[in-house]
C-alpha cells in the first residue's frame, strides 16, 4: 500500500514565524485562499499568490521535497483540469484555475506543515464548542478532520496500487478496472475504519 | 482480573445465499479469569466473533456477554472503556498520519489538557520502546513496529482487559518475537486469537473454535495437540512430485 502519496503535508517540527503564529491567523490564511480562488480574475495575481504562498512554505523550513509532495499527486488531475478549461475558456482562464488550485492546496500545506495535529484538532473542537447548545459534539467534529487528515493518503495509495495492478493485468486503459477496486477498498477501508474507533470508544457522545 | 463471562452466547447472520441465518456462533458458555487466555482454530470457525463478542463489537444474537459484571450489550461504553481491541492489520486500526497523533487521540477525552496528553503518551511510547518511532508516518513504520503503536494506542487509556485478534499473523518471526516479549510484560488480561501455535503454548488456558461451538477448553499443550490432530484428520500425506 502506498498510502503515504500524501495530499497534503504532514507536520514538521519547527521555531518559524507561522509555526508560532496563532491557529486562527492560520485558519484564516486558509480561509482566505479558498476565498481568493473565486475573486481573483487575473491568472498573474494568482500566481503572484502562489509564489508568496511557496515562498512563506520553503521559510517554514519544510522544504521544496515536501512541497512538491504536496502537490504531485494532483499533477494528472490538474492536468485534465488545465486541457479542458483550455478548450471551453480559453488559455488564461485555464491557467487561472489550476493556479488557484495550487493556492488552496499550498495554503492548506502551509496549515498542517505547521501545526502539530492535536493542536489542530484541539482549535477545530473549541471553534465547535458553540454548537454544543445545539447537541453537536466538538470532539466529533475534531475527529472527522483527523480522519479526513488520514483518509486522503489511503484513498491516493489505493489509487496508485490499483492502477499498478491494472497495469500488470494490461487492464490500464479500462476505467471499470481502475474505479471500482478504488471504490470498493474504500468502502471496506471506512467499515474498518469505523470499527476501530467504535473498539476504541472514539467518537461515542460525551456522557 | 475482571471475569468474562459468556452466557448461552449465539451469534447468527442473515447471508444472501440462504434464507436461514447464518451461524457463526452457538451456545458458548464460558468463564474468563485467567490471566491469558488463546483462542485458537481454523479460519471461519468464530475465533474473531467470539472476540468482538467481548468488546461489544458484535452483538449476540440470544444470550448474554459480561466483562466485570458490565453487559457489554446495555453498558457498552463501560465495556469498551475497559476492554483494549486490537486488530489484525495495524493500518486499519492506525487512524492518525502518525503513532504519536494516534496514541494522543486514545487520550482525547481522558486528559483535556494538551501538555498532559502528550507526556502520558511519551510514557506509554517509552514503556513499548518505541518512543522513537512516535513521528515517523505510520506507512514508514514495519509491520511490526506498526502494530506496537496500535498497541500503544489501545494501552494508553490503560484498559483492565486486552484483546488481541491474530495479531502476529502478518508478522515475520523477529517482529513476532518482539510482540510475543511485550505481551508477556503486559499486567493486563489478555485474550487472544492465533494461528502461531508457540503463542498460544505460553497462554494460561486456550479455547478450540470448530463450527461456532467450543470444542476444547483447557491447558495450552492438550489443547493444542487436540487441534493440531483435528487439523491434520483427513488431509493424508503430503505429495510430492518427482524429481
Amino acid at each position: 500500500m502506498r498510502g503515504h502519496g500524501f495530499l497534503l503535508a504532514n507536520y514538521v517540527p519547527g521555531n518559524s514565524l507561522l509555526h508560532r503564529a496563532p491557529l486562527a491567523l492560520k485558519f484564516l490564511l486558509v480561509f482566505a485562499c479558498g476565498l481568493a480562488s473565486f475573486v481573483i480574475l487575473d491568472w498573474r495575481v494568482s500566481a503572484a499568490v502562489l509564489a508568496v504562498l511557496c515562498g512563506l512554505f520553503l521559510v517554514t523550513g519544510a522544504g521544496v521535497k515536501r512541497l512538491w509532495g504536496a502537490v504531485r499527486p494532483l499533477a494528472p488531475v490538474l492536468l485534465v483540469i488545465g486541457i479542458f478549461q483550455w478548450w471551453q475558456l480559453g488559455g488564461p482562464t485555464a491557467v487561472r484555475i489550476v493556479l488557484n488550485i495550487l493556492v488552496c492546496v499550498v495554503a492548506a500545506s502551509l496549515l498542517t506543515a505547521t501545526t502539530p495535529v492535536q493542536k489542530l484538532l484541539d482549535g477545530v473542537a473549541a471553534a465547535a464548542t458553540p454548537f454544543k447548545r445545539f447537541g453537536a459534539d466538538p470532539e466529533r467534529f475534531a475527529l472527522t478532520i483527523g480522519i479526513m487528515l488520514r483518509s486522503i493518503p489511503f484513498i491516493a495509495g489505493t489509487f496508485a496500487d490499483v492502477r499498478d495492478s491494472a497495469k500488470a493485468r494490461g487492464l490500464e486503459r479500462n476505467p471499470r478496472a481502475l474505479v471500482l477496486p478504488v471504490f470498493i477498498t474504500s468502502v471496506a477501508y471506512a467499515r474498518q475504519t469505523g470499527e476501530a474507533l467504535a473498539a476504541r470508544g472514539l467518537g461515542e457522545a460525551e456522557e | 482480573m475482571p471475569a468474562v463471562i459468556f452466557d448461552q452466547v449465539a451469534v447468527a447472520v442473515e447471508t444472501d445465499h440462504s434464507a436461514t441465518p447464518k451461524t457463526l456462533l452457538d451456545a458458548v458458555n464460558l468463564q474468563i479469569t485467567e490471566r491469558r487466555v488463546g483462542v485458537i482454530g481454523a479460519n471461519g470457525s468464530g475465533k474473531s466473533t467470539l472476540l468482538r463478542l467481548v468488546n461489544g463489537l458484535i452483538q449476540p444474537t440470544s444470550g448474554t456477554v459480561t466483562v466485570d459484571g458490565d453487559d457489554t450489550v446495555r453498558a457498552v461504553r463501560k465495556v469498551r472503556r475497559n476492554v483494549g481491541f486490537v486488530f489484525t492489520d495495524p493500518l486499519s486500526q492506525l487512524v492518525m498520519p502518525t503513532g504519536r497523533e494516534d496514541v494522543e487521540l486514545s487520550l482525547r477525552r481522558s486528559h483535556k489538557n494538551g501538555s498532559e496528553r502528550r507526556r502520558q503518551a511519551e510514557a506509554v511510547l517509552e514503556r513499548l520502546g518505541i518512543r522513537h518511532l512516535a513521528d515517523q508516518s505510520i506507512y514508514e513504520l514495519s509491520g511490526g513496529e506498526r502494530q506496537l503503536m496500535a498497541l500503544a494506542a489501545v494501552l494508553a487509556v490503560n484498559p483492565e482487559v486486552l484483546v488481541l485478534d491474530e495479531p502476529s499473523t502478518l508478522l515475520d518471526l523477529r517482529n513476532r518475537e518482539l510482540l510475543r516479549r511485550t505481551l508477556a510484560d503486559l499486567d493486563q488480561q489478555i485474550i487472544m486469537s492465533t494461528h502461531d501455535l508457540d503463542l498460544a503454548l505460553d497462554m494460561d488456558r486456550v479455547l478450540v473454535i470448530e463450527a461456532g461451538r467450543v470444542a476444547f477448553d483447557g491447558a495450552p499443550a492438550e489443547a493444542v495437540a487436540a487441534y493440531r490432530s483435528w487439523c491434520l484428520q483427513g488431509l493424508g500425506a503430503p505429495q510430492r512430485d518427482a524429481p
